[in-house]
C-alpha cells in the first residue's frame, strides 16, 4: 500500500532521512521505531506532505505522493496524528469530529446557497456518524465541551477518533501512547485493535516497546536517518543491530 | 438628545457594525491578523462614490464596490497569505496605507487630498434615502443582511473550517483541508463586506477624502471587534454600540476652542491604552463566548 | 550619468537608515520570535527626543542631546517591553501583535499630542560638504555614512565578541536551550530591547536629519524596515543590513521611474514580489 523507494532528506548538513526503502502491507499494523533523532517524525513529514523530501519516491496505492501538500495527501486517503497531540482546542468535542470528514460540500461558498439540501443530509449523517463515534471512546458527555478541557489522555483519544472520522485508508500515528497513564493506553490500544478489525491499516511511530509488540506484526527500525533492520517482533527484539542502535545512543 | 443626534448616533453604530462583522470573520474566526482592513473600507467607499458621481445607478455602484474590494482583497491576500501570522499583519497593514497613498495620490480618480464632495443618497429601487430616518432604514436592513449572510457562514461546514484554521492549521491541514484556499475566501468575504461599510458611510457623509482612511479606523475597528469578543456573534454588535456611542458623543462635548486639537491625540491614545490593557487583563472582551459558539 | 550617481548615492544613503531600522526590528524578532509592530515608534521616539533636547528649556548641541535621547529611547524600549509584552508573552500570537499595535497607536498619539502633528526639523543648515564625482555630498550625509559606520561596527562587537552578545544568540537560536544551559535569558532579552531601541533611535534621528520629523513617520518606516528584513532573512542581523540597503537603493532608483508620491510604496511593492516568489510556508512543525 505504502512504498517509499530511496528517501532522503537534510536539513543543513544533517542527513535525517538518509536513502530510505520501505514497502508496507496492506493489511494490519506496522511500527517504526528507532532511538530519538532517527528521523522518525521526519518521515512521516515526509509521507504527509509537510516537509518536500530531497531525493526519492513515495508511492500509495501506486499513485506518487511525494511532492504533494498536506491536504492533498489527506485527501487520498493517508490521515495522520502528531506526536503532541493536536486537538482543536476552543471547539467542541463533536466539532473537532464534524471537520474531519473530507471534501463536505458545504466547505465550498457556492454550494452553501445552491446545495443546501445536500448539505444537510451530510451534516446529517456526519453528526449521527460522530455521535456514535465519541460514545464509542466514552465521550458522549464531553461532547460539547470545548475539547481544551478535556485530559491530555481523552484528547489522544479524541485525535485517534478523528482521524478514523475522516474516512483514511491508512492512518499514521505518532506515538499514540505518548505522555498518558496506562489505563488510557490501554483503552487506546483496544481502539487501535478494533479500529484494525474493521479493516484500517496503521503505520504507529512508537516508543513504548510494549505497545509495538503487543500490536504490530511488522516493524521497522530506523537509525540515524537509515533503515537498519525491518520484520516481526520476536525478530526485531533479539535483532543485535537494533539492540545496538538503542544502547549505543 | 435630539432625535437628529440619535439617528445620527444609530445610523455610525450600525456602518460600524457590518465594518467590525467583516473584520471579525477574518480575525475572530479564521485567525487572520489583518491590520489594513481600512483599506477595502475605504476601496467601496471610493468605487461607490466615483460611480455615483458619475450618473451610474447606486445599484450598479453598489454592487461595484462589492465586486471591487472584494477583488482588492483576493489580490491582496495571494501574495501575503503565503507569510505566517505576524508577518502577514505587516504586509496588511503596509497595504492600509499604500491604498491611502493610492486615493491621495492619483489625484485624476480621486481628486486626491481635496477628496469627493456631494456624493449623491441613495437610490434604491427608485426609493430615495435622502433623510436620516429614510438612511437609518436602509443601514438596518444593510446590518441585518450582512450579520445574517455571516452567520449563515460562520455556522456552516466552512466556517467550521474557518475556526480550524484559527484554532490549528497544521491539523487542519493534515485532515485534508486546503488551507490557503479557504484564508483566501474568509479574506475575500471580508472584504467584500468591509466595502459595503465603506459604501454606506461614504453615502452618509456625502464627502469623503483620503484622510477618512487611516490606520485610526483600523484601530477602531480592530478595538470594536476585540472589545465586543472576537469570533463571537453578537461582539461586533456590542463593541460597536459602546465605542462609536463614546467617539461620537465626544465630537459634542463643548470644549474651549485651544483644548480641541489635543483632543483627538487624547481620544486615540485611550483607544490604543485600551487594546493594550484588553490584550493584557481581558482578551477575550466584554461577551464572555460560551462552551459554545 | 551623474545624476544617476547621485541617485545611486542617496539610495545608499538611505539604505544605511533602514539597515539600522531593519536590525533593530529583526534584533527582537531573533530573540522574542514576534515583530514588533512598535518599533516604528522607538524610532520616532528617538527622533523626537533629541528634538527636545536640542530645543528649550535644555539647548544642547546635538552631540550632548544625543545621550538623553539614547537613553530615554532606550527606557522606553525596555518600558514598553516590561509592561506591555512581558505580562502577555506566554498569549498566543494575535494577542501580542493586537497589543503591539495599540501600543504603537499610543506612541504615536502621544508624540501629536506634545509636538502636534505638523513637520518639523532639527534646523540645521544644509552646509556645503564635497564635490566627488560629480555628486555633491554635503556634511549631514557623511555624518550619516559614518554613523552608520560606526553603528555596525559596535553591533558586530557586541553581537560577536561579547558574551552578552553570545547569550543573545544563544536565546535567538533555541530559547528553552539556552535557559537550560543557564544563560541569563532575562539579561539577554533585556539587552536585545536596549540595542534595539538604540539603533532605533540613531536610525530615526538620522531619518529625520535627512528628511523631517512627524509623528506619524513610525509606520511607513516599519513597513520598510520589515520588507528589508523579510529581503534579509528574518532574523539575519546582517541580512537585515543588506536589506536595508537594497530597499535604499530601490527606492531612489525607482523614483527616476514611477512617480514619487509612491516611492514609500516602493518598500511594500518589493515585499509583494518576494512573496509573489516564494511557495506558501509550509506549516511545518515550527510554530
Amino acid at each position: 500500500m505504502l512504498e517509499i523507494k530511496e528517501l532522503s532528506k537534510s536539513f543543513g548538513g544533517i542527513r535525517a532521512v538518509s536513502d530510505c526503502t520501505f514497502t508496507l502491507k496492506d493489511y494490519g499494523i506496522t511500527g517504526l521505531i528507532g532511538p530519538n533523532g532517527s528521523g522518525k517524525t521526519t518521515l512521516f513529514n515526509l509521507i504527509t506532505g509537510f516537509i518536500p523530501p530531497d531525493h526519492g519516491e513515495i508511492r500509495f496505492r501506486g499513485k506518487r505522493i511525494d511532492g504533494l501538500l498536506p491536504h492533498e495527501v489527506a485527501n487520498g486517503g493517508i490521515i495522520r496524528t502528531f506526536q503532541i497531540t493536536r486537538i482543536l482546542p476552543k471547539m467542541t468535542v463533536l466539532e473537532n469530529m464534524l471537520i474531519a470528514p473530507p471534501l463536505q460540500t458545504g466547505e465550498k461558498f457556492g454550494s452553501l446557497w445552491f446545495k443546501r439540501k445536500t448539505i444537510k443530509t451530510e451534516e446529517t449523517e456526519n453528526r449521527t456518524k460522530a455521535l456514535e463515534l465519541i460514545d464509542l471512546i466514552g465521550l458522549s458527555h464531553l461532547k460539547d465541551q470545548f475539547a481544551e478541557n478535556l485530559s491530555y489522555g481523552q484528547q489522544k483519544l479524541l485525535e485517534l477518533t478523528r482521524g478514523l472520522m475522516a474516512g483514511p485508508k491508512m492512518i499514521l500515528l505518532d506515538e499514540p501512547t505518548a505522555g498518558i497513564n496506562p489505563t488510557m493506553i490501554r483503552t487506546i490500544i483496544e481502539l487501535i485493535v478494533r479500529m484494525k478489525e474493521w479493516g484500517m491499516v496503521f503505520f504507529i511511530i512508537e516508543h513504548n516497546m510494549d505497545v509495538i509488540i503487543e500490536l504490530c506484526e511488522w516493524i521497522f527500525v530506523l537509525d540515524n536517518g537509515q533503515k537498519i533492520a525491518e520484520g516481526r517482533p520476536e525478530e526485531i527484539q533479539n535483532d543485535p543491530r537494533v539492540i545496538e542502535a538503542y544502547l549505543g545512543v | 438628545m435630539n432625535v437628529d443626534l440619535f439617528l445620527h448616533l444609530w445610523i455610525m453604530i450600525l456602518i460600524y457594525i457590518i465594518f467590525a462583522m467583516s473584520l471579525n470573520l477574518e480575525v475572530g474566526y479564521t485567525g487572520l491578523f489583518n491590520f489594513g482592513h481600512v483599506a477595502f473600507f475605504g476601496v467601496g467607499a471610493y468605487t461607490s462614490a466615483l460611480l455615483t458621481l458619475h450618473q451610474v445607478p447606486f445599484e450598479l455602484a453598489l454592487v461595484a464596490a462589492l465586486i471591487v474590494a472584494g477583488f482588492s482583497g483576493f489580490l491582496l491576500s495571494i501574495p501575503s497569505l503565503k507569510l505566517r501570522g505576524d508577518y502577514f499583519g505587516i504586509a496588511t497593514l503596509g497595504f492600509g496605507e499604500i491604498i491611502r497613498m493610492v486615493f491621495q495620490n492619483e489625484v485624476w480618480l480621486t481628486k486626491g487630498p481635496m477628496g469627493l464632495p456631494g456624493i449623491p443618497k441613495p437610490v434604491l429601487f427608485s426609493y430615495r434615502f435622502a433623510t436620516l430616518p429614510q438612511y437609518l432604514l436602509l443601514t438596518i436592513g444593510f446590518t441585518i443582511l450582512t450579520f445574517l449572510v455571516l452567520r449563515f457562514v460562520t455556522r456552516s461546514p466552512m466556517g467550521r473550517v474557518f475556526k480550524a484554521i484559527r484554532e490549528d492549521e497544521v491539523s487542519t491541514a493534515a485532515l485534508g483541508k486546503n488551507i490557503f484556499h479557504f484564508k483566501i475566501k474568509s479574506f475575500v468575504i471580508g472584504s467584500v463586506f468591509a466595502g459595503l461599510a465603506g459604501t454606506l458611510w461614504g453615502h452618509y457623509t456625502t464627502f469623503i477624502s483620503p484622510g477618512d482612511f487611516t490606520l485610526l479606523e483600523t484601530i477602531l475597528v480592530l478595538l470594536i471587534v476585540v472589545l465586543g469578543g472576537k469570533g463571537t456573534e453578537w461582539g461586533p454588535i456590542w463593541g460597536a454600540i459602546v465605542l462609536i456611542f463614546f467617539q461620537e458623543s465626544l465630537r459634542f462635548l463643548k470644549l474651549p476652542a485651544e483644548w480641541t486639537r489635543y483632543l483627538a491625540p487624547l481620544q486615540q491614545m485611550i483607544f490604543g491604552s485600551l487594546l493594550i490593557f484588553l490584550m493584557i487583563y481581558r482578551p477575550e472582551g466584554l461577551i464572555r463566548g460560551k462552551g459554545g459558539r | 550619468m551623474s545624476f544617476l550617481l547621485q541617485s545611486i548615492f542617496n539610495g545608499l544613503l538611505a539604505g544605511c537608515i533602514y539597515a539600522l531600522f531593519a536590525m533593530g526590528l529583526t534584533l527582537i524578532y531573533g530573540v522574542l520570535n514576534f515583530v514588533n509592530f512598535a518599533h516604528g515608534e522607538l524610532i520616532m521616539w528617538g527622533a523626537y527626543f533629541l528634538y527636545l533636547f536640542m530645543g528649550t528649556p535644555f539647548g544642547f548641541p546635538l552631540p550632548i542631546a544625543l545621550i538623553p535621547a539614547l537613553f530615554f529611547t532606550i527606557l522606553l524600549g525596555i518600558g514598553m517591553d516590561r509592561f506591555a509584552f512581558k505580562p502577555i508573552r506566554q498569549a498566543n500570537r494575535l494577542t501580542l501583535l493586537i497589543a503591539a499595535l495599540g501600543l504603537s497607536f499610543l506612541l504615536r498619539n502621544g508624540a501629536q499630542l506634545f509636538w502636534g502633528a505638523e513637520l518639523r526639523t532639527y534646523g540645521f543648515e544644509i552646509k556645503r560638504g564635497w564635490r566627488i564625482l560629480n555628486m555633491s555630498i554635503t556634511i549631514n550625509q557623511m555624518a550619516i555614512i559614518i554613523t552608520t559606520l560606526i553603528c555596525i561596527v559596535i553591533v558586530y562587537l557586541l553581537f560577536h565578541r561579547s558574551k552578552l552578545g553570545k547569550s543573545m544568540r544563544a536565546v535567538s537560536d533555541n530559547l528553552e536551550l539556552a535557559r537550560v544551559s543557564g544563560i541569563n535569558t532575562k539579561k539577554a532579552i533585556q539587552f536585545a530591547w536596549i540595542l534595539s531601541s538604540a539603533l532605533a533611535c540613531v536610525g530615526g534621528i538620522l531619518l529625520a536629519l535627512d528628511t523631517n520629523l512627524q509623528p506619524g513617520m513610525g509606520l511607513i518606516n516599519l513597513v520598510k524596515a520589515f520588507a528589508a528584513t523579510l529581503l534579509g532573512g528574518v532574523g539575519n542581523l546582517w541580512g537585515a543590513l543588506l536589506g536595508g540597503i537594497i530597499i535604499g537603493l530601490a527606492e531612489n532608483l525607482g523614483v527616476l521611474v514611477i512617480s514619487t508620491g509612491y516611492k514609500d510604496a516602493i518598500a511594500f511593492g518589493i515585499m509583494v514580489i518576494l512573496l509573489l516568489l516564494r511557495p506558501p510556508v509550509l506549516y511545518g512543525t515550527q510554530e
